[in-house]
């Protein structure tokens, strides 16, 4: 095949025959992911154009009653990191906080490390578990000596913005109906391999601007354990994080389902590193996508079910996250068997061209979408050459990963074996089919 | 043993057997210490264990070597249960008719005794050495062993030692010692470790957990309960009712069944009663029970006891006699070594002999410089030392010379002056001395004392020093 044969194939397509042989991107991921997104972003903007006033009397109002936020870094093994992080965290400009850092069973130096800190009063509070109880007991172990009107969680290998704390606890003075604030988490280890490189770009494009646009939305999905803020009285009706893996989005189901908004906050900064090898992050992707088949589909169903509790942009934001992860995901296997049966004279023009329009709207989306962040860490040009490569990761890579991951998890409940949680919080999970 | 060899006056209180003579000291018949030196040995009641003790604190604390070495007996009583007065003691008899028994021992004492040699020194951490060694050579022993004692202020006493210091200054001890070991009359062998209040230097410590924030001792402690299905965690008393014994969880209500199932207990946490901090690891302060300061253990002053044995060069010393350590300076400034002063005494006496002119020594005794030493120590001694002399010097004329005949005793010379003008500046000099003490040892009571004497043509000049020494 030469470049005239695919041209020719190209231009002698009608707009019908085109819809019909490329119906997946079409229909569904250009619709979502790029005129959806891009109405949303330009609503998202005009709204926060329009509503500066409110921005500047929430900002006032925060400054002007300077309230107590409590810091919570729970972890096992975080001793290296949490110095560090601490005194990141004595930068903040804002100063009204509380720093509890809570170590869950570590067996390193963590447990010197923080009683270290905390005599030295870079820490108000290090509280140790002799016995690993996992991540979400040992956040609400946090959780149950804080003191704050507000809860920052973070992670003790992340760095945040001088302004984060700040930025991140704002919107809560915007509206008083939100009751959790996700951060907005960056790459920072970009340059480390090309892993890092492809997944910052992920974090620039599907998880940044999609998280400004499904806030926008109302439909926010996924508070990110690095950095999310927690209004104190949303977190003591909820009565903390349940066990995980998922927790994350566990607890943003739980604070939306008791009434409250989730928003977003682009402004409020958070560097993580990232997995540098496919195999770590094969890893991790398994783990948050085991998590849609067990907690949006399991323990989180009663959302599609009208009753009571009903609420309507818990329903959407369900709907949506099962319908572009899990129903689309098995949609793109009846696309590739749609085009194996009914085209397979022309498979490889589908495949070339599926890969150009895949790779420009990439190109496109990440380019437009550039003007819509403010806080960049990194050259957009640095990304430019990889943009091609997007198209292996999310359209092979990932959604490989996701396929393994709802068969494992619908299957054979797979999560409830993961040593991320200690067995004997995941063997009664499990048993309560929580 | 027959009875009739041993003969008793009860009136003077003394015990004659084959021409040795004791001294029986008890509650009711109490003598000048000083006084003892002519006895071969004394035999003190030993039904009061703080009597025995003062008494024996008294003897073996002087500096007189006819004292501090001078065999000592218990006569009935439990006071030798006491493990400080069983290593100041040679031996106990529960009646009298048994001091033949005790008879070779206190002649060999005396016999080690006559074989040392006493050099008079300036410096009191030389003399209790020197002491020391003294003791140990007449008893034959070459083991020094501290003994647990609670009535130490370090918890360990060094008996003989610790007689020359105050309780509370007993810590001196410590560094007395290492020069001691340092000078290589001991070798040292590791026994333990005592841990000193950083105000005091004393051992009495209550060791206490505290609040880590305002130090109260007022605290309460919960367990931490970790609740594995809902991944609750909080105190126990989240999970505690009031109606019944049952633990349930706040948080999914399930009533919890079996530690270690469906959850454990991580941690435990301390809430302060006080200040209601909450935190896990106490602060642990060593409150002194001397002086009440409240020490972070990490402040508190480390000290390793040894068993100490006396060496050959040890030995050797004790006999020849021992008048300084490395730490001592050669003199102090504004004084002539005591050589020298007898010499110029000497002379002194032929020039009044040829002129018909007049000369006086004066001798000035703080009794009981000991006690001021010991508070000071090596460095603190000399400095007291130097200020005696400024203050003499400020009275005496710059020809007139000063020497130490002993850390307690100071001879002055004073040529061409009436005996009275001579009293006069002896006064003041005493005066001076006085306040000295007083500005830098308020909480010790002063025993001072002087003498003057006006040098004649009859006898020696050193037999004239000498009288002048012994008269005080």
């Amino acid at each position: 095949m030469n470049l005239n044969e695919f041209f020719e194939y190209l231009s002698a397509m009608g707009i019908s025959r085109f819809a019909r042989v490329f119906w997946f991107f079409v229909f569904f991921e250009l619709i979502r992911y790029v005129v959806v997104d891009f109405i949303s972003l330009n609503s998202a903007f005009m709204k926060k154009r329009f509503t500066r006033n409110l921005r500047e009397e929430a900002t006032y109002r925060f400054k002007l009653e300077q309230p107590l936020v409590s810091v919570i870094i729970p972890g096992k093994n975080e001793g290296k990191h949490i110095y560090k992080l601490v005194m990141s965290l004595r930068e903040q400009t804002y100063k009204n906080i509380e720093i509890i850092v809570v170590d869950d069973g570590s067996d390193d130096d963590t447990p010197f490390i923080g009683k270290d800190m905390e005599r030295n009063g870079f820490i108000d509070k290090f509280i140790r578990n002799e016995f690993r109880g996992g991540k979400a007991s040992a956040a609400n172990l946090a959780l149950r000596f804080s003191t704050g009107k507000f809860v920052v969680h973070m992670d003790a290998d992340c760095s945040y913005n001088r302004d984060a704390i700040f930025e991140i606890i704002v919107p809560f003075y915007e509206d008083d109906r939100i009751g959790a604030i996700g951060g907005n988490v960056m790459v920072k280890n970009y340059k480390d391999s090309l892993v890092t490189t492809i997944q910052a770009i992920e974090y620039y494009d599907t998880i940044s601007i999609g998280r400004i646009v499904t806030s926008h939305l109302g439909i926010y999905r996924v508070i990110s354990g690095a950095f999310g803020a927690f209004k104190m009285e949303a977190m003591q009706q909820i009565q903390g994080w349940d066990i995980g893996p998922g927790l994350d989005g566990d607890i943003t189901v739980k604070i939306r389902k008791v009434g409250y908004l989730i928003k977003f906050a682009p402004d409020a900064v958070c560097l993580t590193n990232a997995p540098n090898t496919f195999q770590k992050l094969a890893k991790q992707r398994l783990r948050w996508d085991k998590s849609l088949i067990r907690f949006r589909l399991r323990k989180h169903r009663d959302v599609f079910f009208p009753n009571q509790h009903f609420n309507f942009p818990s329903f959407i934001s369900f709907l949506e996250n099962i319908t572009y992860n899990l129903i689309l995901n098995v949609k793109w296997y009846v696309y590739v068997i749609d085009m194996l049966v009914n085209f397979p004279s022309e498979l490889k023009f589908v495949i070339y061209t599926n890969i150009l329009l895949y790779t420009t709207v990439n190109y496109f989306k990440f380019l437009l979408f550039s003007l819509f962040r403010k806080y960049k860490n990194a050259p957009v040009s640095y990304f430019l050459i990889y943009i091609p490569l997007m198209v292996v990761y999310f359209g092979y890579f990932l959604r490989f990963v996701r396929t393994i991951a709802y068969i494992q998890e619908f299957f054979f409940k797979k999560s409830y074996d993961d040593p991320w949680n200690p067995p004997k919080s995941s063997a009664q999970a499990k048993k309560l089919g929580i | 043993m027959a009875l009739e060899n041993v003969k008793i006056n009860a009136l003077k209180g003394t015990i004659k057997y084959s021409s040795r003579t004791y001294v029986y000291i008890s509650a009711s018949r109490k003598i000048k210490l000083e006084s003892s030196s002519t006895y071969a040995g004394i035999i003190i009641e030993g039904r009061n264990v703080e009597f025995v003790r003062m008494v024996l604190r008294r003897i073996r604390g002087s500096h007189n070597p006819d004292v501090y070495l001078k065999p000592v007996f218990l006569m009935n009583g439990n006071a030798h249960k006491d493990p400080l007065v069983a290593k100041l003691i040679d031996g106990v008899l529960n009646s009298f008719d048994q001091i033949p028994l005790i008879h070779d021992i206190t002649e060999s004492i005396n016999q080690r005794k006559s074989e040392l040699t006493f050099i008079n020194s300036i410096s009191f951490e030389a003399q209790v050495i020197s002491k020391l060694m003294c003791y140990m050579f007449t008893r034959d022993e070459k083991e020094f062993e501290p003994v647990p004692y609670a009535l130490s202020s370090t918890n360990y006493s060094f008996p003989f030692l610790a007689c020359n210091y105050e309780p509370s200054d007993e810590y001196q001890i410590f560094d007395l010692l290492n020069t001691a070991v340092s000078e290589g009359l001991f070798s040292a062998e590791y026994l333990d470790r005592v841990y000193l209040c950083a105000n005091c230097k004393s051992s009495h410590l209550s060791y206490r957990e505290t609040c880590t924030k305002c130090n109260s001792t007022n605290t309460d402690s919960f367990d931490i309960v970790h609740h594995f299905p809902c991944a609750y965690v909080g105190p126990i008393t989240d999970f505690t009712n009031d109606i019944d014994d049952k633990l349930n969880c706040p948080k999914c209500s399930k009533t919890l069944k079996h530690i270690g199932i469906d959850y454990d207990k991580p941690s435990v946490l301390h809430v302060c009663k006080n200040c209601n901090h909450r935190f896990q690891d106490f602060n642990v302060l060593a409150k002194c029970m001397s002086c009440t300061h409240d020490n972070p253990v990490e402040q508190l002053v480390s000290k390793e006891i040894f068993t100490y044995t006396m060496s050959k060069k040890g030995e050797d010393v004790a006999l020849r006699g021992y008048s300084s350590t490395p730490k001592d300076i050669e003199e102090i400034i504004g004084t002539v070594k005591f050589e020298t002063f007898k010499t110029v005494v000497k002379y002194e006496v032929e020039r009044i002999r040829q002129t018909e002119g007049s000369s006086n020594v004066v001798a000035v005794n703080i009794v009981n410089a000991g006690q001021f030493y010991a508070k000071v120590g090596s460095n603190g001694q000399q400095a007291f030392l130097r200020d005696i002399v400024a203050e003499i010097r400020s009275s005496i004329r710059s020809s007139d010379m000063i020497t130490f005949y002993s850390s307690e005793i100071i001879l002055i010379t004073m040529n061409d002056i009436p005996s009275k003008i001579v009293s006069r500046i002896l006064s003041d000099i005493l005066d001076l001395l006085k306040k000295l003490i007083e500005n830098n040892f308020k909480d010790l009571a002063i025993d001072i004392n002087g003498k003057a004497l006006q040098l004649n043509l009859e006898t020696t000049s050193e037999l004239q020093v000498n009288e002048l020494i012994n008269s005080l």
